[in-house]
């Protein structure tokens, strides 16, 4: 009785008191990926260098309903 | 559907990582490149922007198993219909054919979907975006998916956006594309449709509206008396798009173009060219497409020299639906009714031997009747 009543705290505390997803979400959070994509500011900057060396990329020829 | 800025469209919702299905998917294992280098440029070195298209299996197939397994046979994805009409009014000619495929891959081949392009971002064709911070969206929001490619026809149907049309009594009723399309529809189910029209589980409006031919039901004589001889629309649909000479080509910079000569707003029933036991009936509404036998003329001449195989005219399904439209007022307003039908003074000279069997011969256009149901 006392080693189920044992096993059942253990897998309780577990539970309560060690979620995983944290520790993974954290490691995900840490990548540059996620560090840059989720700040505004970053994306702002690196969008308008982009623009002033990307070409356009849609016709202005295009006229018309598609 | 408003612009996106830039960076908008790449911008992540750190809320991603509560996301219980996928927050714990890392950016790199589905787009690639490399999460821990710092500049963005290297960093972005060999990222697939979509992983999910052409093939969807290493990000999705894991755990959407089934879907994943008639995701090329969706018509969203194989744009099958697309390639065997444009096949059959093709030339025979190998090169011919060959100019035709880079031309079809340069212009008609951009306009897929995938389960990102649904999903997460909206489509490419019109310039992508994540819908939501890159948060997944089951069920893909009406206007930033659906009709941000389904644009000039079904979305100002729907939504009324036609002058003098009145919106579709569904969207009245508040309902979105997905009431009908389910997303069974939509992921396919693993057959090679040849239209749209065949697919098994697509939407029927008898789905809900299963009263309509009891005894007992409002306007049961006459829903009985058309059943399997005019489609719904042919009844309750409103004046709708049409489109005529679309012509593709590539301007000075080698960016890919199409103009449309022109659209208007018609209403014309014809004979069903796509007749089947799901589509029994003998009038159905049709609607002018945007081919014209130059189309490709920019590419390769004579592209479509068996143009006349297949009907300009084209079974259509207006979504722009009502309950009381000027044709149904009496049995009048449409027996007799020649402006009603497609006749062969509607249909342009050099299109004439493509629509002959779709053009109503005068002596099948219903006959007035003396006659009406109260």
């Amino acid at each position: 009785m006392n080693y189920v009543r044992m096993c059942g705290l253990a897998i309780t505390f577990c539970l309560v008191f060690v979620p995983c997803s944290p520790l993974i979400s954290q490691a995900y959070e840490d990548t540059q990926c996620f560090k840059c994509h989720t700040s505004a500011k970053q994306l702002i900057e690196i969008t308008r260098e982009i623009a002033k060396t990307r070409p356009a990329v849609k016709s202005a020829e295009t006229e018309g309903e598609g | 559907m408003g612009p996106l800025a830039p960076h908008e469209k790449i911008f992540v919702d750190s809320d991603i990582v509560e996301d219980e299905n996928h927050g714990e998917i890392a950016c790199h294992e589905c787009h690639g490149g490399n999460p821990d280098d710092p500049n963005w440029k290297t960093a972005h070195k060999g990222v697939v922007k979509d992983p999910t298209y052409p093939d969807a299996t290493r990000a999705c197939g894991d755990c959407h198993d089934e879907i994943n397994e008639n995701y090329q046979k969706s018509l969203h994805v194989s744009l099958r219909p697309y390639k065997l009409v444009t096949d059959t009014r093709a030339s025979s000619n190998a090169v011919i054919r060959n100019e035709l495929g880079c031309a079809m891959n340069n212009h008609c081949y951009q306009c897929h979907s995938s389960c990102g392009q649904c999903h997460i971002s909206r489509p490419t064709s019109v310039e992508g975006g994540f819908l939501d911070g890159h948060l997944f969206q089951r069920k893909p929001p009406m206007q930033e998916v659906c009709t941000a490619c389904h644009g000039a026809r079904i979305e100002k149907e729907y939504f009324g956006e036609n002058k003098g049309v009145s919106p579709d009594v569904h969207r009245e009723k508040y309902m979105k594309c997905d009431k009908c399309h389910t997303g069974d529809e939509m992921h396919g189910n693993g057959k090679e449709y040849e239209n749209r029209y065949e697919v098994e589980n697509g939407s029927k409006c008898t789905d809900c509206h299963k009263e309509i031919y009891d005894r007992e039901s409002k306007n049961v004589i006459a829903h009985r008396i058309h059943k399997d001889k005019a489609s719904c629309q042919v009844c309750h649909a409103q004046p709708y798009k049409n489109c005529s000479a679309c012509h593709v080509g590539k301007d000075k910079n080698g960016l890919a173009f199409y103009k449309t000569k022109a659209s208007w707003l018609d209403f014309k029933i014809g004979i069903n060219p796509l007749k089947s036991e799901k589509r029994p009936e003998k009038f159905v509404t049709l609607r002018h497409i945007p081919v014209d036998r130059g189309t490709f003329g920019f590419y390769v001449k004579d592209a479509l020299s068996n143009f006349d195989t297949l009907p300009t005219w084209k079974l259509a399904t207006p979504h722009n639906i009502r309950r009381k439209t000027p044709q149904n007022s009496s049995c009048n307003a449409c027996h007799g009714n020649e402006s009603l039908f497609l006749l062969e003074k509607d249909v342009e000279n050099n299109e004439k031997g493509a629509n002959k069997n779709v053009i109503v011969p005068s002596n099948l256009i219903p006959r007035k009747q003396k006659w009406q149901p109260k």
